[in-house]
């Protein structure tokens, strides 16, 4: 199972997201859970998470979150813009797994 | 009989010789008075209806028949306060419920009611029974020498038999002693009056007996079992005891009038002075000469504790004036002078209480002088007397005075002494400075105590939801207003409230609350309180209403222009009426009429009513929706245009105006809906637009059109010319066209600050990199069509289209605000943030919170009101509202993701 969690200032843009990434996960068959938090509940989740994606808003803490979760060998970006801005639940996915696979 | 009443009677005898009619010469000549004023008077019974006219020159007047007889029982305030119940000392004031109860009493048809009168030791019970048969004789319900028997039943509290006996009479034999058939008080007070005083004293087989003759009209004699005596005779009973007595609830319930009268703290300072006044006039004329009173003779008079009431008050000047007598004679003084030494000691103590009334007592004997003169040769007793002329025509009233004391013959000086105390109460009462005192006790004899809980119970309610304090004076001005309104109500009187619109608008919370509490009246009093009486409800609400009323502050203008020979004048006239206000002006363009002569029309109504807050001009079409731009540069005066307008919009801007809105505020609040509205109805297009301005729009703007044009081929966009330069400010324009379109850029020649779209120099353009910036908006503006369009897909209660482009004018605008600007990328994770906060809030998920908040907005106090208003527009748009814990997050993506520069 591998956990992908995305971050986002309230919890208020990404959780439609991920719901389609979870949807797209099911049609492939693959086991994958794909979760939406935000920033401040970050401290309190760290522990079921193998992906960190940011929302391009809250790229700001790319740094802080990198240092924090790397030591783990979780690797954080930021969500690419044009797939946040339409919501395609599958290129997200796909950036994702290609950050697993990079590792 | 009054100046009025002669007028009339006068009137009538004349006619029978002119049948054409009366003129007010002919009247004034024979009466010796001045012609105005007998047209004055004519006109007042005119409008009583009680004279006709007869139009012409010179206007020609008749009686109308069934005058004379009614004359004394009018309650009027013009006419008809020379009955004896209404020249009571306080009959306007504190006895003036109690009048209209006993006027009610004896009118009442068809042989008036039974009247219980209620009152401590003194208050006048007895006068006001004689006053009350007095006045039955006057308005001709009884004969001129009816029967009025006084009798106490204390007389006789020792032989109860003989109590009942004097009263209903009785057969010999009926108890020992009863030594022959006599008759009773009862039959003697046929066709007549009975007061029976004392009336607790009434031994229970007297009560029956009683009783018996107030349910059925008859009664029969102590020990007689056969002979019914019928009599038609009005009792009048009295007593001191408490109305909430057990003795006192077997009356209460058989006799139908119950009025109580005042003790004498429950009546007001000036009633009291009118009382004493009374009593030292009384002395006056006993002796045959003036008597002084030193001034603080009269406030001891005025302030000391007197629980006998005015029967009390009476006896104790009486007392002072026969020692003061006494010291005359004695010391062969030149004047009768009484001085604080004759008054009995425990009235000198009154004025121990002066510091608790200094201020009622300064204006009450607002005088230089330290003595004051009662004369025995005024009568009847001159000045402060009863409000007399207080709803009539002050200035008659004066002359009228003076006339009467030249008449008299006394001296000017004399006259100038008493016309000062009497314009000086006149006016007083005029301008009602002196309110009432009691306290609660004793507004529990003047109001009914259901009323008073009442009273109570809606101040409560009040209080906690209207979030005032009242004090005792609004708890009794209520309950007396209660108490007079409920009657009103009950016997159908029309209530009028002039104010009625004009409180419905500015005490809008007040107005709703007393609809509430109407409804409250009307559940519990079975009554149907109509809209005027909430009106005045609402008023003792407001509780500096007194001076809020005359206040005016400066509002804006509304100018209502329309094409049409009275469009613009109907609307006008139904939202003023509406409204209640004479605010809005009208002005018609008949198609006729040349647009040139419409706008200066128009351009001086904007001058002549600007009041310095601007101007909103509500137009239909055509060339009058650019006047007002027009004319806000010709005059400096700010003017505000809303199209398309429809008789519903000029009342809610009106309204808003009436309110003390800002001219903005009033206008944005209005665009707002009226956009939506647009919107709705023609589909938005999708063009992207990119605007270039110069001055002409003819020369540079088009140079640039075709150097974008080239640079930016293939892609899809239009790009529009513009001039700077014209009737309707730029800014207005832009605004349409971005309406229209989605306008991406300004290019312009000067710079152009509009919030929301970002701006290019000419010179970037020609020189620089601002094909570059062009492009790289266009590229950010691509995404955001897709974000639209993804919306589109996604989010069910918004346009996707529509809520990216106003977020994004949203995100330029705050920017411009913060004086910052956020990294491309960011903006889109924030559009998407506030377009879902926007779905949230419409489907009604709370908010989180924003981790302390009040730290954070303490600290970027400035900047959170920035957002605020940005995000403003958009709450009135989507009839959201935003709380401070999403603009805190807003703000700290702005913040954040700002670009280093």
């Amino acid at each position: 199972m591998l956990n992908i969690v995305l971050v986002c200032s309230a919890g208020m843009s990404t959780s439609l997201l991920v719901s389609k990434m979870n949807k797209v996960a099911k049609e492939k068959g693959l086991d994958v859970n794909v979760i939406a938090i935000a920033e401040a509940d970050v401290k309190n989740n760290m522990d079921k998470v193998d992906v960190m994606l940011l929302g391009p808003q809250v790229r700001y803490l790319l740094p802080k979150m990198r240092e924090m979760m790397e030591v783990k060998g979780v690797p954080v970006d930021i969500v690419d813009t044009v797939s946040y801005g339409t919501m395609d639940g599958e290129k997200v996915l796909e950036q994702a797994l290609s950050m697993v696979k990079d590792k | 009989m009054g100046r009025i009443d002669e007028v009339l009677e006068l009137l009538t005898q004349l006619e029978k010789e002119k049948q054409e009619g009366v003129s007010a010469a002919d009247i004034a000549f024979i009466l010796g008075i001045d012609r105005s004023n007998v047209s004055r008077y004519l006109n007042i019974l005119y409008k009583k209806g009680k004279v006709e006219k007869v139009n012409g020159r010179p206007v020609l007047y008749k009686s109308i028949k069934g005058y004379i007889s009614s004359v004394c029982d009018e309650e009027d305030p013009y006419i008809g306060f020379n009955n004896s119940l209404d020249k009571l000392v306080g009959a306007r004031q504190s006895l003036a419920i109690p009048i209209q109860k006993a006027k009610a009493a004896i009118l009442y048809p068809p042989k008036g009611l039974h009247t219980l009168l209620l009152g401590e030791t003194g208050v006048g019970k007895s006068m006001f029974a004689k006053l009350m048969y007095q006045f039955a004789i006057e308005s001709k319900v009884v004969v001129e020498n009816a029967p009025f028997i006084r009798f106490n039943c204390a007389d006789y509290v020792d032989n109860p038999n003989l109590l009942t006996a004097q009263i209903f009479g009785v057969k010999k034999g009926a108890y020992t002693g009863a030594d022959r058939d006599r008759d009773g008080l009862l039959k003697k007070a046929d066709k007549g009056f009975i007061f029976l005083d004392e009336i607790h004293r009434l031994p229970p087989q007297g009560q029956e007996m009683l009783f018996t003759y107030i349910d059925n009209g008859f009664f029969r004699p102590l020990g007689d079992a056969e002979n019914l005596i019928r009599v038609d005779v009005r009792i009048i009973a009295a007593t001191t005891e408490d109305p909430k007595s057990h003795l006192l609830k077997t009356f209460t319930r058989r006799i139908p009038m119950i009025i109580t009268l005042p003790p004498i703290r429950d009546r007001s300072l000036s009633e009291r002075y009118s009382l004493i006044e009374t009593f030292i006039r009384e002395e006056s004329h006993r002796l045959g000469m003036s008597i002084y009173i030193n001034k603080n003779s009269i406030i001891s008079y005025l302030l000391y504790d007197c629980p006998n009431n005015i029967g009390q008050l009476k006896s104790d000047i009486q007392l002072a004036c026969a020692k003061a007598f006494l010291r005359y004679k004695s010391e062969q003084d030149d004047y009768l002078v009484i001085n604080q030494g004759d008054l009995p000691n425990h009235v000198r103590k009154g004025i121990l209480n002066i510091n608790q009334y200094r201020k009622e007592i300064e204006e009450l004997l607002n005088s230089t002088y330290d003595v004051f003169k009662f004369d025995q040769h005024e009568r009847p007793p001159l000045s402060l007397k009863e409000d007399e002329n207080i709803s009539g025509d002050f200035y008659t009233a004066i002359e009228e005075r003076l006339e009467s004391l030249k008449e008299a013959g006394m001296d000017e000086q004399a006259i100038n002494e008493i016309m000062n105390i009497d314009i000086e109460s006149h006016f007083r009462k005029y301008i009602g400075h002196i309110y009432r005192r009691f306290d609660r006790r004793g507004i529990s004899n003047v109001v009914n105590e259901d009323i008073l809980q009442v009273a109570e119970e809606i101040l409560l309610l009040a209080q906690k939801h209207l979030g005032k304090e009242f004090d005792e004076k609004i708890y009794f001005g209520l309950s007396f207003h209660l108490e007079r309104s409920i009657e009103r109500i009950r016997r159908g009187e029309k209530i009028y409230n002039p104010k009625l619109n004009f409180i419905r608008i500015n005490y809008e919370e007040e107005f709703l609350f007393a609809v509430k509490i109407a409804k409250l009246l009307d559940n519990k009093f079975n009554i149907e309180t109509p809209v005027d009486e909430i009106g005045y409800l609402a008023m003792f609400f407001t509780t500096d209403s007194n001076n809020k009323f005359i206040e005016r502050k400066p509002k804006v203008g509304v100018i209502v222009a329309m094409h049409g020979r009275s469009t613009a004048s109907s609307m006008v006239e139904v939202a003023n009426s509406l409204i209640g206000v004479e605010h809005a002006v009208a002005l018609d363009m008949p198609l006729s009429m040349k647009p040139k002569n419409m706008y200066e029309l128009t351009k001086n109504k904007v001058l002549e009513i600007d009041e310095g807050k601007g101007v909103i001009m509500m137009v239909d079409m055509g060339s009058l929706t650019n006047f007002g731009d027009m004319i806000w540069e010709e005059t400096g005066i700010e003017v505000r245009t809303i199209e398309k307008v429809s008789t519903p919009m000029v009342i809610e801007v009106l309204r808003k105006v009436i309110l003390g809105y800002e001219l903005d505020e009033v206008v944005n609040s209005f665009v707002g809906k009226v956009s939506i509205k647009d919107e709705v109805s023609k589909p938005m297009r999708d063009e992207n637009v990119i605007i270039t301005a110069c001055f002409t729009g003819d020369g540079a703007s088009k140079k640039l059109e075709s150097i974008i044009r080239s640079n930016l081929d293939g892609e899809n966009l239009e790009i529009v010319p513009i001039n700077i330069i014209d009737e309707e400010r730029l800014e207005k324009r832009i605004d349409r066209l971005a309406n229209k379109y989605n306008v991406m850029a300004i290019v312009a020649t000067v710079d152009i600050d509009i919030d929301y779209i970002p701006f290019v120099t000419a010179m970037d353009i020609l020189q620089g990199d601002g094909i570059e910036k062009l492009k790289k908006i266009i590229e950010q503006e691509n995404i955001y069509s897709k974000i639209g369009e993804s919306l589109q897909e996604h989010i069910t209660n918004l346009d996707g289209k529509e809520i990216t482009r106003d977020i994004k004018y949203l995100i330029r605008s705050i920017e411009k605000g913060l004086g910052l600007e956020v990294v491309s990328d960011a903006k889109i994770g924030i559009v998407l943030h506030i377009a879902f906060l926007i779905d949230n809030l419409l489907n009604g998920v709370l908010p989180r919170r924003f981790d302390n908040l009040e730290a954070y907005s303490n600290l970027y106090a400035k900047e959170m009101g920035i957002i605020r208003r940005c995000i403003l527009l958009m709450e009135k748009k989507y009839g959201i509202s935003v709380e401070d814990d999403e603009l805190a997050y807003i703000l700290k993506l702005f913040l954040l993701n700002q670009k280093l520069v």
